[in-house]
């Protein structure tokens, strides 16, 4: 009797996870021309998005709304948990398209895009962020990518190190010389407010790729390794043993931990520098200086974070994440043809030109991007060995915004070992209550 | 309505008026047309922005005309209705009748939730079906939640203890201050309760707190370059965060006793003065005494404002490095986490803990009153 009280655990969408056959649906009206997206980039970013469509729409005769929202994670839930949801949602995370996937409301791409030809053209890992099942349920339109070392490019050369190091080894040594020479090499900052802690989380994650390859990294980061698995406690202490190397890292343990991720760079332009090497996402280029900024191609080089030079893999893995586009409503054909043009490699011409945009098909036209950084970026994605999307964003929510973060704290500031901490996070793992969903009570 | 009505008496004499039925009626179809017209239109502005033109001004306008002349129009129906019973039953009735839309307002928006979230608390993480007591297993087997519980306890010992201290003082001092003194000094330390807590936190954050010497004024002082925000060791970072809320609260604190010291007659402290006493003693053993009611007030206030402590925490650590705290607990489970029955669980153990001392409180202060 009381269980009226509580939810009803059968509000599921159209069924086409659950039911296989039918098709998901929402409220809009289908084939009436106007296609809404939800996504969660606003701003510029919006426009250069709009008017990546603006052709399509010339051409289709199709108009699309789309509508950004800063809290995009938390709204696309609730919208979709009170029947509104749109025709077609971006994800920035993969986490939240499974969650709504599972429960019915995102229709599979195969139903309606050629996967293989997909397949072909995206970088290899990509559509695995969001299986499901064995279903494949939103694909990429944009990319991010993590694996790259920035460096202030006159200083750098003026000094005469290695501007392409080929594996972990000759990136230590290059590491040494500079710090040999009084300066710190490394540049690193974890503060990010509440996020604090997530630069650290990259760190791991990129390690935990060169040192055991992708295989044990996707074993890692959906559990099917606990976390606390000694081959994540070896990730940990190689990077200790970086931090703590003299002189290596700028400001030390306690120096991470103070200096925003957007500000960690801003030394290696100072003259003289206070540190030469960052590696972060393409999206760093967007908080240097703006002297900087003006000149990307002159001031700034670049080269990917190097493989490990012996051991389990040696290929180049490039770490990564992307917004990916789910349809979830299958019954609409303008949903299904604005779905095959944003997933395709002819999308975002406008965007790309207008800069902080990589495609995350390797057939795009790399000639559309406004500068050399940009074209070399995107290169380094498309020569890598293999792509994985960013471990954390993949992980539970609370695990890869919640105790991942905190653990990275505790660890960086030496209360609590690396094993403490990586059982402290296995621990938070969230235990599947499905069972429970179905058990008593109803 | 059941009384009979006299229709051949003409005048209705005071004390004893009958029942109109017809008139009841039209009140009753007045209120259930109003609150049906009411809540349709206010559903209309969520449902059909369309018919306003999507105007957001003048949506704000039909609803404030909604909002205010349908309450008038209610209240008016409700009258109608109630004068037109016996006269006996309207004038035992009225008051009933003129709580009874603000109880409703605070049943739906207050009890419900708590009844729903006690509910939710033996449910699982969707609220889809119950799962007895492991949420709340779950989260006293969790040694964050003791941090969190043990922090909390903390801010309960000290906060509301230091701001009534240092707002007693300051208002002690400004009291013996020219009239113009007082007024700017008191201005000046009642300015903080303006600033929100996310703004607060963030001044203290940065400008006082800082790691970067050059920005930090605690470490610029102290020569260090300490990031304080994130050192634990004896809770100092929990300790630093309570400055801020000191900081925010001594002004309120100071305004009400500061009036109440002003309301101490003379007389009594002239007479202890001519008894011999010194100002200590006639601060500890006259003023207090005739304070102690508006001393209770401000601490109890400060003691729920604690108790609910949440932006000064989420916006410096998030409860990172042992500062974690209920409300920010609950937050992450909620919305981070997903975990909807330990999050509910968090805040039913939160609910539980208000009462006793609050009750303790009173106690003590009516025990104090009696003496």
């Amino acid at each position: 009797m009381l269980a009226g009280c509580l939810q009803n655990p059968n509000a599921v969408g159209g069924g086409g996870a659950a039911g296989g056959g039918s098709v998901v649906d929402n409220a809009e009206t289908d084939g009436d021309k106007v296609v809404t997206v939800m996504g969660a980039f606003g701003g510029a970013e919006a426009d250069a998005f709009r008017e990546s469509l603006a052709e399509f729409e010339a051409e289709t005769g199709i108009r699309i709304e789309y509508n950004p929202d800063s809290d995009f994670t938390n709204l696309i839930r609730l919208r979709t948990s009170s029947g509104q949801q749109p025709d077609i949602a971006i994800f920035p995370q993969p986490g939240g398209l499974l969650e709504l996937a599972e429960q019915g409301y995102v229709e599979p791409i195969d139903t309606y895009l050629d996967y293989d030809e997909l397949d072909r053209t995206l970088l290899p890992g990509f559509l695995e962020s969001a299986r499901l099942n064995g279903r494949v349920y939103g694909a990429p339109m944009r990319m991010a990518v993590k694996s790259i070392v920035w460096y202030p490019k006159a200083a750098y050369e003026a000094g005469g190190w290695n501007t392409a190091p080929a594996n972990l080894d000759e990136l230590a040594e290059v590491a040494a010389e500079i710090s040999a020479t009084g300066t710190p090499a490394w540049c690193m900052g974890w503060e990010s407010g509440q996020g604090t802690g997530w630069p650290g989380t990259d760190w791991i994650e990129e390690l935990m790729l060169r040192m055991w390859g992708p295989d044990v990294y996707d074993d890692w980061v959906t559990n099917r390794i606990p976390f606390n698995d000694e081959r994540v406690v070896a990730a940990f202490d190689a990077l200790g043993e970086m931090i703590d190397a003299p002189n290596n890292v700028r400001g030390g343990r306690s120096g991470i931990l103070s200096t925003a991720f957007g500000d960690a760079m801003l030394p290696a332009f100072a003259d003289p520098p206070g540190c030469y090497l960052e590696r972060q996402g393409n999206f760093v280029t967007g908080f240097l200086p703006e002297g900087v900024q003006a000149n990307l191609d002159e001031e700034v080089g670049l080269f990917i974070y190097p493989p490990a030079a012996e051991g389990e893999y040696t290929g180049q893995p490039m770490l990564g994440g992307g917004d990916l586009a789910a349809l979830m409503n299958g019954n609409d054909p303008d949903a299904i043809e604005v779905m095959r043009f944003l997933t395709s490699d002819r999308f975002g011409g406008p965007w790309a030109s207008a800069g902080g945009w990589l495609s995350p098909h390797s057939t795009f036209d790399v000639s559309l991007y406004p500068d050399e950084i940009t074209r070399t970026t995107a290169e380094f994605a498309a020569s890598a060995d293999v792509f994985r999307y960013d471990g954390s964003d993949l992980m539970p929510n609370a695990v890869g915004a919640g105790s991942f973060w905190d653990g990275m704290i505790e660890w960086l500031q030496g209360t609590k070992t690396a094993e403490q901490v990586t059982t402290d996070i296995q621990n938070s793992w969230p235990v599947d209550d499905s069972a429970k969903d179905e058990g008593d009570g109803s | 309505m059941t009384a009979v009505a006299a229709p051949d008496r003409p005048v209705v004499r005071r004390g004893g008026s009958p029942a109109r039925p017809l008139r009841a009626l039209w009140g009753l179809v007045g209120v259930v047309l109003v609150g049906w017209v009411l809540g349709n239109g206010f559903l209309s502005l969520a449902y059909h922005p369309e018919w306003y033109g999507h105007n957001r001004i003048l949506m704000a306008l039909v609803g404030i005309v909604l909002g205010i002349g349908g309450s008038a129009l209610l209240f008016y129906c409700i009258n109608v209705f109630i004068e037109s019973l016996p006269q006996r039953a309207s004038q035992g009735l009225i008051p009933y009748a003129f709580l009874l839309p603000a109880f409703a307002l605070i049943g739906l928006m207050l009890l419900y939730p708590t009844v729903q979230t006690i509910n939710y608390s033996f449910a699982n993480n969707k609220s889809t079906a119950y799962v007895g007591l492991d949420n709340y297993r779950a989260i006293f087997a969790d040694p964050a939640f003791w941090t969190a519980l043990t922090n909390n306890a903390l801010w309960l010992l000290v906060v509301p203890a230091v701001t009534v201290a240092v707002g007693l003082v300051v208002a002690l001092f400004a009291d013996r201050l020219s009239a113009g003194g007082e007024k700017y000094s008191k201005s000046l330390i009642f300015l903080p309760m303006a600033i929100s807590f996310v703004a607060a936190s963030t001044i203290w954050g940065k400008l006082i707190y800082d790691a970067n010497p050059n920005i930090g004024v605690l470490n610029a002082i102290l020569g260090t370059e300490n990031d304080w925000i994130r050192m634990s060791g004896g809770r100092l970072n929990s300790f630093l965060m309570m400055i801020i809320l000191i900081w925010m609260q001594t002004g309120f604190a100071m305004v009400l006793l500061s009036s109440a010291i002003k309301n101490v007659p003379d007389e009594t402290l002239e007479a202890a003065r001519l008894d011999g006493a010194n100002e200590r003693a006639i601060f500890f053993r006259v003023i207090v005494p005739q304070i102690k009611g508006t001393v209770l007030t401000v601490f109890i206030t400060v003691v729920i404002l604690v108790m609910k402590v949440f932006d000064i925490i989420y916006v410096l650590t998030n409860g990172q490095n042992n500062t974690n705290v209920i409300a920010v607990m609950f937050f992450d489970e909620l919305f981070t986490a997903g975990r909807a029955g330990r999050a509910s669980a968090i805040v039913v153990v939160l609910l539980l803990l208000v009462p006793p001392i609050l009750v303790y409180q009173v106690r003590a202060y009516r025990k104090e009153a009696a003496r």
